[in-house]
């Protein structure tokens, strides 16, 4: 664990460093994600949503703003690391990635580092927009005080598991570009970051279900929307943590499947 | 003729200092700057690195408007009627750029003379031509980013060739090349001026390309023109300290006072070492001493076995020069 | 300009043959399906086919999903084409090619132009693409207006290439692709109609749709493959289209003009 801080420490400086004079991060993780929320919002405008809105099955109309509020925000956690695991590709180009690999640190631990030390730097603007935004917009329903931390808890630690999976699959990919245009609207789209999944048919539930940002705002919507108790999530919350382990696991099992490969063919990349 | 009188060359440099605040600076890149090239001559830009040479090239081929000053070739005034001049200069800078690597050598060339309004039969003839010219025929239609550096470079001589220029500017042609490849080149500039009668201008840190190949060297430093003449000249206003550093199996203390009195004569300064290689003699002097050194040293029947002569490089001569001029 | 032209294109042909930018073209393609499957599932799923009375009479239509798909096809060929137009010179400027191409007396309309049309054939092929997706997805097309096609995607293009070049000349100035590109992307999708009619915008922020080519096109786009609107507005907003179109082509020359001279005397510093 202290290991971990240690990295974890020195990849934040880094990061901040590297990315933090770079204008990128303004308009990447602050300006362009707030346009888009207005454009999400504003999408469901051509709609009924009169009193008797056909979406008032999922969401309660009155409740549409803070819907979309949080989706948004936990899908910038998530969105972040796939940028900053994107921008491994450049360290890869750089020649700094092999590097970072000669050092005798853990590999999975690396990029698990990365991943949680590129998180913070990134959401904080946002994170205050849509606390701001949820403010003023008002409609929390929340049982126990305790429990937003709580939350808030689970969303970094899935967004930290999420990245450090995601960085571990961009390390030995060699189209790193094409990746992220896969990986970023699916992930939006399904999860129910701007539309509930209760209402997708069940081919697009079936892909929901493969991203973990999916329980995550499952879990975050029950309890900062809906006033749920602990008791009353903890199917989510297992799921959640089902996946989370597959996905820990899958990073170990790829770090050591593909160093054993880069030392037999002296090429990081495999897929 | 290429005539450039009192150029002038200023950038505002804005720097960030702090948040918002930006201070700006006035750079001084060329400084009343004046050359003239005739047909069929090669001239010489020296200087050290950022002396103001690639400015230079850049506002006579055009690229760059001069802040102050006039640039006329063949009476045409290049800052009012730049599409005009543009057709009668090309430009050629070292290393890789100026390619696209996508393309082959043959389709680079074809779109860049098109570019130049050339089209059909002539230019593909011209196209054939430059490359058999420049020696890539076998790897005419090979994509550039497969080619060696020397091949990148000899293509990008046949592109700076493709409008036929009159004039030719030559940016650090060498840089970066093996000796063979740049001998070869240096040939090739050699026969555009004489036999093509091109005016060239070539920039260069090496002072020996510009001894074999310019007819005049202007040198400048910080954008002002320090010397102007032809390389002999140059040479022997610039290198002052020659060194002559010669090792002898043995010499005894008799040769050694004759050959000490001998060359004080002359005016060398010498100096004995000794060594395991032998005697070695340090020799300094501000002419050449190779023919008088070894008048004196068959007179005594001295029997040499290393003999080097040595000229201070070019950016040392012209950093002594500037602090001279300072 | 012709041989400028032609020879751009060719050289463009030849670079695509070559090495084709795949993520760029998967990208664009999958930016236009996903806002088809997003509006088809929020149409159908979430709110049975039920449309908010203001939205028929702000569009003139109650066909939802043809409005939004065509939306999702001409915003993805808009960015296409922006991209491809916009970033030739700073793409020559880091390639190291820039000087070459600027010491030459071609003309620069030419290039581009040569470019552009080029760039055409791509978005022509991501724009069919998705309009096929779209058809499974409930785009009805109708031909309206149908003789007016041809002319309305010319005058779209031109304003697109024209405003292009005043991007292309931001993007020298801030020596940047991706930061300029995506902040006009986002921006131009939220106002230009893409997903909702701009009417639904505060007012501040309708009249940003007043300045993109995209809004205009779309309008025309709708007006005669989907449903049939008065002619009297088809001309208005064909009218309309072209003034900004000449606008920015005004503008876009003479920046890149100045841009090319910038950019050659810092590339000293």
């Amino acid at each position: 664990m202290m290991k971990m801080l240690t990295i974890c420490q020195a990849e934040m400086r880094k990061s901040h460093r590297h990315n933090f004079n770079n204008r990128l991060i303004y308009f990447s993780m602050f300006l362009w994600p707030i346009i888009q929320f207005i454009n999400a919002y504003y999408a469901f405008k051509p709609f009924n949503l009169g009193q008797n809105s056909p979406l008032s099955r999922f969401v309660p109309v009155n409740k549409l703003g803070l819907f979309l509020i949080t989706g948004c925000i936990a899908y910038i956690f998530f969105w972040s690391l796939v940028q900053s695991a994107w921008m491994m590709g450049y360290e890869r180009q750089q020649g700094t990635l092999e590097l970072i690999l000669l050092t005798p640190a853990s590999r999975t631990l690396i990029m698990f580092s990365r991943a949680a030390a590129n998180l913070i730097e990134a959401v904080w603007m946002f994170s205050i927009f849509a606390i701001l935004t949820i403010f003023f917009m008002g409609g929390l329903h929340i049982a126990h005080w305790w429990l937003l931390p709580f939350a808030v808890m689970v969303l970094l630690l899935s967004a930290v598991v999420w990245g450090g999976f995601l960085n571990t699959i961009f390390l030995f990919s060699r189209d790193a570009g094409f990746l992220y245009t896969l990986f970023e609207a699916p992930m939006e789209f399904f999860s129910g970051v701007r539309m509930p999944i209760m209402a997708f048919p069940i081919w697009a539930k079936v892909i929901a279900f493969v991203f973990p940002l999916t329980f995550v705002l499952t879990i975050l919507r029950a309890i900062v929307m809906d006033g749920k108790t602990l008791g009353s999530i903890c199917i989510p919350l297992i799921e959640l943590a089902i996946i989370l382990i597959a996905l820990t696991a899958a990073s170990f099992i790829l770090v050591r499947y593909a160093e054993k490969h880069a030392k037999e063919t002296g090429n990081l990349t495999f897929f | 003729m290429l005539e450039a009188k009192h150029l002038h060359k200023s950038y505002t440099l804005k720097e960030k200092n702090g948040w918002l605040s930006r201070r700006k600076q006035q750079i001084k890149a060329v400084n009343d700057l004046s050359l003239t090239i005739e047909k069929g001559e090669i001239i010489g830009l020296l200087g050290v690195n950022g002396a103001g040479k690639t400015t230079t090239i850049k506002m006579l081929s055009t690229l760059l408007a001069p802040t102050s000053g006039t640039i006329s070739i063949d009476g045409i005034n290049a800052v009012k009627q730049p599409e005009l001049i543009k057709r009668r200069v090309n430009m050629i800078a070292g290393g890789e750029r100026m390619l696209y690597w996508r393309l082959s050598a043959r389709e680079n060339l074809m779109y860049f003379g098109r570019l130049y309004g050339l089209n059909g039969n002539t230019l593909k003839q011209r196209c054939r031509a430059l490359i058999d010219k420049v020696g890539l025929t076998e790897f005419a239609d090979r994509p550039v980013e497969r080619y060696s550096k020397g091949m990148k470079q000899r293509l990008q001589i046949a592109r700076g060739l493709i409008n036929d220029p009159d004039y030719l500017f030559l940016d650090e042609p060498t840089l970066g090349l093996d000796a063979p490849v740049a001998r070869q080149l240096r040939v090739l500039v050699k026969s555009l001026a004489k036999e093509k009668n091109k005016g060239i201008l070539l920039t260069s840190h090496y002072l020996e390309e510009v001894e074999e190949l310019c007819d005049h060297v202007s040198i400048i430093e910080k954008g002002h023109l320090l010397l102007q003449g032809t390389p002999r000249r140059i040479i022997q206003t610039i290198v002052k300290d020659r060194s002559l550093i010669v090792v002898m199996k043995t010499l005894d203390k008799e040769n050694w006072h004759w050959l000490k009195q001998e060359t004080d004569k002359l005016g060398i300064h010498a100096q004995k070492k000794e060594t395991n290689e032998g005697t070695r003699v340090d020799m300094k002097a501000t002419f050449d001493m190779t023919s008088s050194f070894l008048a004196l040293a068959q007179k005594r029947n001295l029997q040499l076995i290393r003999f080097d002569a040595k000229k201070p490089n070019l950016e040392d001569a012209i950093i002594r020069l500037t602090e001279v001029h300072d | 300009m012709w041989i400028a032209f032609s020879a751009t294109f060719k050289r463009q042909l030849i670079t695509m043959r070559r090495a084709y930018p795949w993520s760029f073209f998967i990208g664009h393609i999958l930016d236009g399906v996903y806002i088809t499957i997003f509006a088809y599932l929020s149409y159908h799923f979430i709110f049975q086919g039920q449309l908010n009375t203001q939205f028929v009479s702000y569009t003139g239509t109650s066909d939802y999903l043809s409005y939004v798909i065509m939306g999702g096809v001409f915003n993805s060929f808009a960015v296409s084409l922006l991209m491809i137009v916009s970033r030739m010179l700073i793409n020559e400027m880091r390639e190291g090619t820039l000087e070459a191409l600027l010491l030459t007396p071609s003309s620069r309309l030419g290039y581009f132009l040569g470019a552009a049309i080029q760039g055409l054939m791509r978005s022509g092929i991501e724009w069919l693409a998705i309009i096929c997706v779209g058809l499974f997805f409930g785009l009805n097309l109708v031909a309206a207006h149908l003789a007016l096609l041809l002319p309305i995607m010319i005058v779209l293009c031109f304003a697109l290439f024209a405003q292009a070049l005043v991007l292309g000349g931001f993007m020298l100035a801030f020596r940047d692709t991706y930061i300029t590109q995506n902040t006009l992307f986002v921006i131009m999708t939220l106002v230009s109609g893409v997903s909702f009619p701009p009417q639904f915008l505060p007012d501040w922020i309708q009249g940003l749709s007043l300045i993109m080519p995209l809004y205009y096109g779309l309008e025309l786009m709708r007006s005669v493959m989907t449903h049939a609107a008065p002619s009297s507005d088809i001309l208005y907003h064909l009218l309309s289209l072209s003034t900004l179109g000449i606008l920015y082509f005004a503008i876009g020359l003479l920046f890149m003009k100045r841009m090319e001279k910038s950019v050659l005397e810092k590339h000293f510093g």
